[in-house]
């Protein structure tokens, strides 16, 4: 019976293959609109950066780099995008933030998650989660998740929460270093 | 021998049979998996669990202030990236493969039991069934924090599950439909 029980347990915390919601290429030409050049800007960030990150959002890049993709159109600036990525026990998920030149949010896309997660992400879309980001100041708290919870359930909720975390991470890493 | 599988009730046999089955299926998906996501090569299961795959441009140390670096990227390039499993998410596969693998070695070695074989081949065949993924895992590890050239002992790990598998499936299989007696 522990047998049993212990192969259901594993069962039920396997992480389930990665599945891409939106192309990259697809959230680039849509978070980027006229874009036809684009340039990676690598942020190497210092300890004290950092740090900074840390203490504004409670999360820094693993790799201590930020790395914002940023589209031109005959030398003028389009905007800016970044893949953010978040994790959590049911695996991670992937989001693109696009930022217009005015540093406001553009767009977000979820371009990955799971098998398991794509469908409480897909009711978390369909109740408009990412509208909710559209045109926000990176200085405001992204509140997707409260304006879609009346509509979703429980897992789709807990999702919606997870993209407003990648979100926040996002524009804190916009507000703080991009220039 | 615990019990001999050889003469025992057709729905133990049948209960085998298809959990090997099974178990062969997920097996072969799982290789088509590592085909698609870290390859078969000591340099593409490197890439996959090396640092050096992390970020190519990524400096050992902090800097003392933060450098920007920016250069010209075609549209293709920020696509998909290639499949990297950082620490992080080999914390996380660790985590949740381990026990599994466990659940899985623990299966083949009950019906190990139920062979007919010496004393010493069922311990070193049991021995296999664990060790492939310890070997698998440590290797993961090792090509992350010590070297990429540990990669090998991934494939080593990979091979040795196929290999655990495919003696147990084929000795209990003729065992337990065709050698009878």
């Amino acid at each position: 019976m522990k047998l049993i029980l212990c192969a259901v347990t594993a069962a039920l915390l396997h992480i389930t293959p990665t599945v891409i919601m939106v192309k990259r290429q697809d959230a680039v030409a849509h978070l980027l609109p006229g874009a036809d050049q684009f340039a990676a800007r690598e942020l190497h960030l210092s300890s004290a950066d950092s740090k900074k990150l840390h203490d504004a959002v409670g999360w820094e890049p693993p790799d201590g780099v930020v790395t914002f993709y940023v589209g031109k159109h005959q030398d003028q600036t389009m905007g800016a995008l970044i893949f953010m990525r978040v994790d959590c026990q049911h695996g991670p998920i992937e989001l693109a933030i696009g930022y217009d030149p005015r540093g406001t949010v553009r767009g977000v896309e979820v371009t990955k998650a799971t098998v398991e997660m794509k469908p409480w992400i897909l009711e978390a879309l369909r109740a408009g989660l990412t509208n909710a980001y559209n045109g926000m100041a990176t200085t405001q708290a992204p509140n997707g998740a409260a304006k879609v919870k009346p509509q979703i359930g429980a897992m789709p909720d807990y999702m919606a929460e997870l993209v407003d975390k990648g979100v926040m991470h996002a524009n804190a890493a916009y507000r703080l270093f991009y220039k | 021998m615990l019990y001999d599988l050889r003469n025992s009730d057709l729905r133990v046999r049948w209960l085998v049979t298809l959990l090997l089955a099974t178990l062969g299926t997920s097996y072969l998906f799982g290789a088509w998996m590592v085909g698609l996501y870290a390859g078969f090569s000591t340099s593409k299961v490197a890439e996959t669990y090396g640092s050096s795959g992390e970020a190519p441009m990524v400096m050992q140390m902090p800097p003392e202030t933060t450098v920007v670096a920016e250069h010209a990227v075609s549209m293709g390039e920020m696509g998909d990236e290639q499949h990297h499993v950082d620490k992080d998410l080999l914390v996380q596969d660790t985590h949740v493969h381990m026990p599994m693998y466990a659940v899985i070695a623990a299966a083949l070695s009950v019906i190990v039991l139920g062979l007919s074989m010496s004393r010493a081949s069922g311990l070193a065949l049991i021995g296999l069934l664990f060790a492939a993924p310890w070997l698998d895992f440590a290797g993961m590890w090792l090509t992350k924090i010590v070297s990429p050239r540990f990669a090998v002992v991934t494939l080593a790990g990979g091979w040795a599950m196929a290999l655990g598998y495919g003696i147990v499936a084929a000795v209990a299989t003729y065992q337990m439909w065709w050698r009878k007696q």
